[in-house]
């Protein structure tokens, strides 16, 4: 063990918190000076993740301890403080530390009540790696709920015309899928026996709950079938799973374009993350038993967000329907339960989280020098044309994103939609063939979006848009490495997860 | 020689290297960019011979074949492993089409360098075409379908770019796009079958999966959609899916005209020479298990459905570009046809001779367009009723065009004459072992017919006769020897005769070309015998991996391929019946056009007014482009996609989930009429604390005080779980 490895986690979770507590001592007018505050504190949360990356140990499967923290918090009701990172955290919290500061850059052009917008949005953050690093459930349930105060406001002050009803809308689902969770918390606690352990998610884990069965309004029902469906529930609408996935576009269209990208690139993953450490590890035979299911509602979710996706006019929206379709790819590696498909989904969040990160800020991008965003605009004129003609640094980083995005091979999607593919074939051969249908139409909506914004000749109103600058340019080029490197060698991301991954498998493979 | 990394993956990886360099400096250095992507690819050739050096000179054996591979992703766990390799696997047909990858592109880029030089993104040109070649060498390079399949999607990407370079136009979005995703319809289906291989033989390799197929694993059936189907037939029928799209046959054929938007260069490589051979080049490596799959007769029938139905296409086009694209899909129609009635090398020779001649055709058409300059427009000039009499003018492309179109046609002495012949003459032979076989070998037969017409009509338009746009003619320029214009189209014509590739005419014997043999390629492409990869071996590649080279036995060319005497004899008979009948209809067919437009003694419009029915539907190549866009995409899917939007927005958000504020409204009235009347008189009970949650849920939706409804809920919940739970 390393010395200082042991509050490596304290210090990642804490320090946006610190910078919440600068950005508030800083004087309102000083804008300039909160900009630069934020950016220095997400550098150096930045440099504490890629710190932790380093002194990981890759063969290790499960939680690593040297970074492990447990303080008592609330004894009475055995809660404790537990932080811990294994190999599915980490891609997360390095995934969250990269976007977070290239939000910062990219919301520079910010405005509007800057003080309260950067606290905020480091609030945020900091919630974010309290999701990915609790151990101990009500600690995890207290920052994916606390997470929803930045979100509501930040939706609702710094978002589009139709803001109020989009962050109203985006609470009150997540608030629904909660409860169920909290339900599902609490059955837990009390039948573990309300000990010590009783919050500890790893002491929960393993299959414990298999046998239990539970008594509701007369009628017996598998304890574990039943929180496995609730707590499901919960994570799904946050993946978004079809049909919880309608506050998806809402949130996405009128969130400004960091909030948007945060929202694609961390906090979908926040969902299919919570199966990977909870629903899964700690019913592992409900989630057997639910696989098809799960892999029928990924199917849903990739073909039907992609149809829905090539029918809208509005950019945003549109990208945001790709989200849905991307995550369904999630869910069918996380229904395949073998090595090849759950790798394949972690990395595919990983992979996604860059490739969408990309695209909604090149249309935040495009959007400052518009403001509109319709490809075709409700009386059937074009919104944008010629755009490759006129922007043509622009066009090249949108290739890549689009390209990325759409699962080129050579580019990162390309590898963990295969091997979500090679995973899943094994066990449902026929929602496969049909999945795979998803990357043709992923292919034409993107295809036709940049067709119709990029192709012919430049109409009027785009001849005054400006190229990229440089500071634009300079936060899309880690995005570019990132999407670009690990498409042609993943390896170092999926180093990390392949232990952990391996043991969760092992487990899911015993039921 | 050894097969080290740097021997080898040199190959594709300078062109890569030159992609990534050329990237950056294009802008600022044109000129140099253009020079490194040229030495790059020269350098390849070179390399590319050393190896074809060795394969065909030094080992001269059909059994050779080297596999290397390395580790590209690992993610076993401790229990379960799970690995994924890449590599290469050389053996004579990867040597053949390194060397003729390499050196009909590196000619092509000698060329674009006069074709491209006024073009405003001349450099850009350069960057794509570098980055295409280095995914079509580690296509050719690689061991296995996935890496196939990777570089495969690349080559799109690079088709895609290409396509659309000129951008500003409104066409080339479109044409870029069709090009894609039509092809993408077969990639799909292409990435099912490798699903399918791995889940049989845990791994895409070619030995893996020929040893696989020894081994008689591919004899069950797979359930899909509820449907038992013979796994084999599964497997080969999406791989060859991928064929279908990127080879540009039929049902997929319609992107590869439009594809012609791009410059002329490209045209000549990608969608001529190189991208769309792929799709054969990997049905030929997957030959055994299209046989195994019982699919033969499938593939037999669509490439000789396409070679006719694409060539009478051909007749009708007046756009010299567009004769070419659909003589591409045509001959590529050959080819699949070939791999059908199991002609193998006879199909592998066609896709290089073809690759030879269909290159000098192209780059000949682009030099016609280049020296054609409107001046009106400001446009260069494709159409052949603007042309007539250039060859005064230009020689050079004459020369080189005319060599082509003998070739293509079929004329003996000249290559395409050699492959084809051996498709039609197998194409025969299997016509009289099963009578299911007659529609495709007629059909392969008409098609020569029609393409020997075509081809001369094509000439004869051209080069023959008055100049029939008398301003264009007198601007254009005399064409004179030049490195870079006349010598690659040269070069070209040199190797479409036919001694370069077998010794052989109308399957006599006629030159012994190599070491005492008539055949060389005959000799060496031979199908894969899966048998002799039970036990194959194969080594780690790393950057020196010196390891002793394996002897395999030198062919000595069987002309009985095994057969008794007996067969032998009836195969030779049906070959030579076959060849004579090929030679007479070849003839015949530039006969005619030579009647029709050298002569015109014959009045096409005539014939054209005869067929009016059959004119408008080539017109309108067969309806297929209106049926897809104009029924399956505006009809079918768009109106889907509109709907599907309208009930997730419009229906099923608006009502199904913002309805629950209708509900929430309701139940607040009820509950405020339950709490006054009810709770106020009796006591606060169980039931009264859930009416007392509703009411803060709503009031909280009204008001906003959401920590409010936080702390209710979780005691509430908590304490009715606690209930249950002691139960």
């Amino acid at each position: 063990m390393q010395a200082g490895s042991s509050q490596l986690l304290n210090w990642i979770l804490w320090m946006p918190m610190l910078g919440v507590l600068g950005v508030l001592l800083l004087p309102k007018d000083k804008k300039d000076w909160i900009r630069m505050w934020s950016l220095l504190n997400t550098a150096l949360t930045l440099v504490f993740s890629v710190v932790l990356y380093m002194k990981f140990d890759n063969t290790v499967p499960g939680m690593q301890s040297p970074f492990n923290v447990v303080i008592p918090w609330i004894e009475n009701f055995h809660i404790f403080y537990r932080l811990g990172v294994d190999g599915i955290s980490l891609p997360m919290v390095m995934l969250t530390s990269l976007l977070f500061m290239i939000c910062i850059l990219s919301s520079w052009t910010i405005e509007k009540s800057v003080k309260a917008y950067f606290a905020l949005f480091l609030f945020l953050q900091a919630c974010i790696y309290g999701v990915f690093l609790s151990l101990d459930f009500f600690l995890f349930y207290v920052f994916w709920e606390v997470m929803l105060i930045p979100m509501f406001f930040l939706i609702g002050i710094w978002g589009g015309e139709n803001r109020e009803y989009a962050a109203v809308k985006f609470f009150l689902y997540t608030f629904f899928g909660s409860i169920l969770m909290l339900v599902g918390m609490v059955a837990l606690y009390y039948a573990s026996g309300s000990n010590a352990e009783s919050f500890n998610i790893l002491a929960l884990s393993g299959g414990k709950f298999t046998s239990l069965t539970i008594n509701i309004f007369g009628s017996t029902f598998s304890f574990s079938k039943l929180f496995f469906v609730f707590m499901f529930i919960g994570f799904a609408i946050k993946v978004p799973v079809f049909p919880f996935h309608t506050w998806l576009p809402h949130a996405h269209v009128q969130a400004p374009t960091a909030i948007s990208v945060i929202l694609a690139g961390v906090l979908l993953k926040m969902g299919t993350y919570g199966f990977l450490r909870i629903a899964y590890p700690i019913f592992p035979e409900a989630s057997v038993h639910f696989s098809s299911a799960i892999a029928w509602l990924g199917l849903i979710n990739v073909i039907y967000g992609a149809l829905c996706a090539m029918a809208q006019t509005d950019v945003k929206k549109l990208i945001a329907y790709s989200s849905v379709s991307h995550m369904g790819f999630v869910m069918l590696g996380l229904a395949a339960m073998t090595v090849q498909g759950m790798n394949g989904a972690v990395l595919q969040m990983f992979n996604h989280g860059t490739s969408t990160a990309m695209m909604f800020l090149l249309i935040g991008v495009l959007y400052e020098r518009s403001h509109h965003r319709w490809i075709v605009r409700p009386d059937g004129t074009k919104g944008f044309g010629g755009l490759y003609t006129q922007l043509p640094r622009y066009s090249i980083i949108f290739i890549i994103a689009m390209f990325a995005s759409m699962g080129l091979p050579g580019l990162s999607g390309f590898i963990s939609e295969a091997l979500i593919f090679l995973g899943i074939y094994e066990r449902f051969t026929t929602i496969t063939v049909l999945a795979l249908f998803g990357l043709l139409i992923g292919a034409a909506y993107l295809l036709w979006m940049f067709k119709r914004m990029f192709f012919g000749e430049v109409i009027e109103e785009c001849k005054e848009y400006t190229d990229m600058n440089a500071r634009e340019i300079f936060y899309m080029l880690p995005l570019c490495a990132a999407v670009i490197i690990f498409g042609i060698y993943p390896a170092p991301v999926l180093n990390v997860m392949r232990a952990s991954v391996g043991q969760l498998v092992s487990l899911l493979s015993n039921y | 020689m050894d097969y080290s990394f740097s021997n080898v993956a040199l190959i594709a990886l300078l062109p890569f290297f030159a992609f990534v360099i050329n990237a950056f400096i294009v802008k600022k250095f044109t000129k140099l960019a253009v020079t490194i992507s040229c030495l790059a690819i020269f350098s390849s050739f070179l390399l590319a011979c050393r190896i074809f050096k060795d394969v065909v000179f030094d080992v001269y054996s059909s059994e050779f074949y080297v596999h290397k591979y390395f580790n590209w992703i690992d993610i076993s766990s401790a229990t379960i492993p799970f690995k994924i390799n890449m590599g290469i696997y050389i053996d004579n047909m990867t040597a053949i089409m390194l060397l003729m990858v390499t050196g009909v592109a590196t000619l092509i880029h000698v060329f674009s360098t006069y074709y491209m030089h006024d073009d405003a993104r001349f450099g850009r040109f350069f960057v794509y075409m570098s980055l295409f070649t280095s995914a079509m060498l580690g296509l050719v390079l690689s061991d296995n379908l996935l890496s196939v399949f990777i570089f495969w999607e690349l080559m799109g990407f690079c088709s895609y770019s290409l396509i659309g370079f000129y951008y500003e136009k409104e066409g080339a979005g479109n044409a870029s796009m069709k090009a894609f995703m039509t092809t993408r319809v077969g990639d799909v289906f292409f990435l099912v079958g490798i699903l399918a291989i791995w889940n049989i033989v845990g791994s895409v390799s070619f030995v893996d999966i020929y040893a696989a197929l020894s081994q008689g694993k591919f004899a069950h059936d797979i359930m899909i959609f509820g449907l038992g189907i013979p796994v084999a037939t599964f497997a080969a029928f999406s791989i060859f899916m991928g064929t279908i799209g990127k080879s540009a046959q039929f049902p997929l054929q319609v992107w590869l005209p439009d594809a012609m938007f791009g410059p002329t260069p490209c045209s000549a490589l990608i969608h001529a020479a190189t991208m769309v051979a792929a799709g054969v080049y990997l049905s030929l490596r997957m030959f055994p298990l299209m046989e195994a799959g019982h699919l033969l007769t499938f593939i037999a029938y669509i490439g000789a459905i396409t070679a006719f139905g694409a060539a009478t296409i051909a007749l009708v086009q007046t756009d010299i570009k567009a004769v070419l694209a659909y003589s591409t899909i045509s001959q590529l129609g050959y080819m699949v046809l070939g791999v059908g009635v199991g002609a193998y090398n006879a199909s592998f020779m066609h896709l290089i001779t073809h690759a030879v001649f269909k290159a000098c055709l192209f780059l000949a058409a682009g030099s016609v367009i280049h020296s054609l300059h409107d001046h009106h427009t400001h446009e260069h000039v494709q159409e052949m009723p603007r042309m007539g009499g250039l060859r005064k003018k230009l020689p050079f492309t004459f020369i080189a065009m005319m060599c082509c179109t003998l070739a293509i046609s079929g004329i003996p002495f000249f290559s395409g004459f050699v492959s084809k012949d051996r498709i039609l003459g197998d194409a025969l032979l299997a016509a009289l072992h099963h009578k299911v076989m007659w529609v495709p070998a007629v059909l392969g037969f008409a098609a020569a017919f029609l393409t020997a017409f075509y081809m001369f009509r094509m000439m004869f338009l051209t080069f023959f006769g008055e100049p029939r746009d008398k301003e264009l003619y007198e601007h254009m320029h005399e064409e004179h020897l030049q490195l870079n214009s006349n010598v690659p189209l040269l070069i070209l014509s040199i190797f479409t005769l036919g001694v370069f590739y077998s010794g052989s005419l109308t399957g006599q014997g006629f030159i012994k070309v190599f070491k005492g043999n008539y055949e060389w390629f005959g000799t060496l492409v031979e199908k894969p015998h899966v048998a002799n990869f039970q036990d194959h071996k194969r080594q780690l590649w790393t950057m020196d991996s010196s390891v002793d080279r394996e002897e395999f036995k030198h062919s000595r060319y069987d002309e009985k391929h095994g057969k008794t005497e007996e067969e032998a004899h009836h195969v030779h008979q049906v070959h030579l019946i076959g060849a004579l009948m090929s030679i007479v209809i070849a003839f015949s067919g530039v006969f005619l056009s030579f009647l029709m437009y050298g002569k015109k003694s014959l009045n096409p419009a005539f014939w054209t007014g005869l067929f009016s029915g059959w004119y408008r539907g080539l017109l309108n190549k067969y309806y297929f482009d209106t049926f897809y866009i104009k029924v399956v995409i505006q009809k079918m899917l768009l109106p889907l996609n509109n709907f599907l939007a309208f009930i997730d927005m419009g229906i099923y958000d608006r009502y199904a989930i913002d309805g629950w504020e209708n509900v929430n409204r309701w139940f607040y009235t009820v509950a405020k009429w339950f709490d006054n009347l009810v709770v106020d008189t009796v006591a606060v009970d169980g039931t009264g604390a859930s009416v007392r949650l509703f009411n803060v849920v709503l009031r909280t939706l009204q008001s906003g005080k959401i920590q409010f409804y936080f702390i209710m809920i979780i005691l509430v919940l908590s304490s009715y779980i606690w209930a249950i739970g002691s139960n």
